[in-house]
């Protein structure tokens, strides 16, 4: 496998930014003429997946569009119906196999997420708050100019800041963004525990074709893309899911259960999800969190359930475990490589401390972002089958206990040992803790594909 | 025994369809319709007969050629495929499975068969079973998801497990010795159920399922 054109491919895709500020906007074109000149004129500032060898630059900007967006652009029939049924469909028609019914159903989702508007995802994410402003108000000055596109949504999402430095915390207090993939072809380092379990127990990056377009997967096929290959070589496909986080509804079930569980609020805390709040998997470290753990890359995401078979360390239905099982489910892995994605996104919304006063009502949450090369196999399979249903981890029905769509009904069984300070423990009459607030799926194309979009040169002969 | 894996027995028969050209619909869709207004779950005919883990119909029409390089070939008759994993581990093996499938669902039966080739009905017990066994095929390797246990087993199973881990999530933390005459009275309620009826178990499920995604 050579290496990878990087300036051919969207930065977004190769790279979390790790940038503490961000907002996407959600943009519908006018018409195929103007939203042509839009992206003409946007192409140069596209961030790419070059290295930053001079320091992070102010702001980034990244697109990905809507089949309904593809089809403002007046692309050739054969090549919009040549793309993926789940991505032509879109996030709301899917809504019955993803398990986005009651709560989650898309009649309560954001206004911009009813009305089938939206033509294009536009990702901008800076160092600073004033340099989110600076490169929004050029955009929107570009968009007015051109005319090309208006914008039907702004969505903020902001890292917390805790005494001047960015952290990856989400709202319940979980350090968040370990679980990425390695691929072949990434110039990163890989990292024990990101890519695919081989039979000597070591880690080796993924196929290419699991994420980018146009390479072969972990089945040595080519993904399913449209045509012609030049469109889809290079891109890839985006799940967006605005996910509202209920937190005095998280804060009252946690301590209230944590008052019958005599491992204590932080050990159940960790129960939920796989790891300490501090980031510590509980696979290494079942008793206590430890921060040289976390720090750590060649331990924070190194190890296997195969020794845990009972789940006594890690809970069986523990988020982490639920999403990436590694050997969890024996042949050594082999049966997950398939169904990995690719994880960005930054919580939104205002930060509260432990303690202080908060309201399920109040705007908060996590902006999620799945990257892969089969919406279908991957995101929705993890989704549908992981998530929302229990019966590949020998769990029944049972769902992801922070994730699922309980409906409060359900139950989250924490196994336990003779240890009086882990004790088996099931939580039953499970609330949302999370509630889908709308989205979409996108395709996120190459830089050689916007181009061929804006200039109209899209033949799929 | 290439038809039996522990105490689970893989039946597999080959009805051929009759091919009667004045049959208006012919005999193969009749079939179809009423196979696709069977119920399923505890609704299904093969749940009001014992025995029965899982079942399937299938109308085979042909083989599919597919084009070059394949070789076109075609099957002499249409046939009705039925597959059942039943228990093995009760008396008298699928002689007893079939006369109990005549005796509680003939008219199903009936329906069905009546469109194949030299189909005796349910009626005459011995005439059916010899029928059907005469249709066998060796199913040679199959599978069968219910830990090699009997159909009233498995669900006496799922009938405790669901009843214990309502017991437990409803009893966390109780003082030991209230707790132990909680279980008690829980063990003789528990014994004293009966048997709940088979399909009953299955999983409530709001999400929709099938196709490509599982």
């Amino acid at each position: 496998m050579s290496k990878l054109n990087e300036t051919d491919i969207q930065g977004f895709v190769l790279r979390g930014y790790n940038m503490p500020v961000a907002r996407y906007l959600f943009l519908r074109f006018s018409n195929a003429s103007s939203a042509r000149t839009l992206i003409r004129r946007l192409l140069h500032e596209i961030t790419t997946g070059q290295r930053w060898d001079g320091g992070k630059p102010p702001s980034t900007l990244n697109i990905a569009f809507t089949h309904r967006g593809l089809a403002a652009f007046e692309l050739p029939d054969a090549t919009l119906l040549s793309f993926p049924v789940e991505f032509q469909q879109g996030m709301k028609k899917r809504a019955a196999i993803l398990g986005d019914t009651g709560l989650n159903s898309p009649d309560r989702w954001d206004e911009v997420w009813q009305s089938d508007s939206v033509h294009a995802w536009l990702g901008v994410s800076a160092l600073s708050a004033e340099a989110l402003e600076a490169r929004c108000a050029a955009l929107a000055a570009l968009f007015a100019e051109t005319g090309g596109a208006t914008i039907l949504d702004a969505q903020d999402a902001a890292s917390q800041i805790v005494n001047g430095k960015q952290n990856t915390a989400e709202h319940f207090g979980y350090t968040d963004g370990f679980g990425n993939p390695d691929y072949l072809g990434f110039t990163r380092n890989s990292q024990p525990g990101q890519g695919k379990l081989m039979p000597d127990g070591s880690w080796a990056p993924l196929a290419t074709g699991e994420l980018l377009l146009g390479y072969a997967d972990e089945a040595g096929e080519l993904p399913v893309a449209p045509v012609p290959h030049i469109l889809a070589a290079n891109g890839t496909f985006m799940v967006y899911r605005k996910l509202h986080q209920n937190l005095a509804t998280f804060r009252t079930y946690l301590d209230q259960h944590a008052a019958q569980y005599a491992g204590g609020k932080e050990k159940l805390a960790a129960k939920f999800i796989g790891r300490w709040r501090d980031g510590t998997p509980l696979e290494l470290s079942p008793d206590n969190h430890d921060s040289s753990i976390v720090t750590d890359p060649q331990r924070s995401t190194n190890f296997t359930y195969g020794a845990d078979g009972d789940g006594t360390r890690c809970p069986v239905g523990a988020h982490i475990r639920r999403v990436h099982p590694r050997d969890a489910f024996g042949f050594n892995g082999r049966l997950i490589d398939r169904r990995r994605i690719t994880r960005r996104g930054l919580p939104y919304g205002p930060f509260a401390a432990e303690g202080e006063a908060v309201s399920d009502s109040e705007d908060r949450g996590i902006i999620f972002m799945a990257l892969n090369a089969s919406i279908s196999r991957q995101f929705e399979f993890v989704q549908q089958q992981w998530i929302e249903y229990g019966n590949d981890a020998h769990l029944g029905n049972d769902k992801d206990m922070l994730l699922g769509n309980h409906g409060g009904e359900g139950k989250y069984v924490i196994q336990g040992d003779r240890n009086p300070a882990n004790p088996p423990f099931v939580c039953t009459a499970l609330p949302n803790f999370v509630e889908l607030r709308g989205g979409d799926y996108f395709f996120l194309p190459s830089i050689t594909a916007l181009g061929m979009i804006a200039m109209d040169l899209v033949d799929p002969r | 025994m290439p038809n039996q894996n522990g105490s689970v027995y893989g039946l597999t028969i080959l009805s051929p369809i009759i091919d009667d050209e004045k049959a208006a619909p012919s005999h193969d869709l009749q079939i179809r319709k009423y196979l696709a207004t069977l119920p399923t779950g505890e609704d299904s005919p093969f749940a009001k007969a014992p025995g029965t883990h899982l079942a399937r119909l299938v109308v085979m029409d042909d083989v599919v050629y597919v084009g070059m390089p394949s070789c076109e070939e075609h099957l002499n008759s249409k046939y009705l495929i039925f597959e059942s994993n039943l228990d093995a581990s009760a008396d008298g093996g699928i002689d007893a499975y079939l006369a109990d499938l005549a005796q509680n669902i003939p008219e199903h039966l009936d329906a069905i068969w009546s469109h194949c080739v030299g189909y005796p009905g349910a009626s005459n017990p011995r005439a059916f079973i010899d029928y059907m066994k005469s249709c066998q095929l060796t199913t040679t390797f199959f599978f069968a998801a219910v830990n090699d246990k009997s159909v009233p087993d498995t669900l006496r199973a799922l009938q405790t497990q669901r009843a214990v881990t309502d017991f437990i999530a409803s009893h966390q933390g109780m003082e030991p010795a209230r707790l132990q005459q909680e279980f008690i009275q829980f063990a003789s309620e528990l014994k004293a159920m009966p048997i709940p009826p088979a399909g009953s178990m299955a999983p409530r499920r709001a999400i929709k399922t099938g196709g490509r995604n599982e």
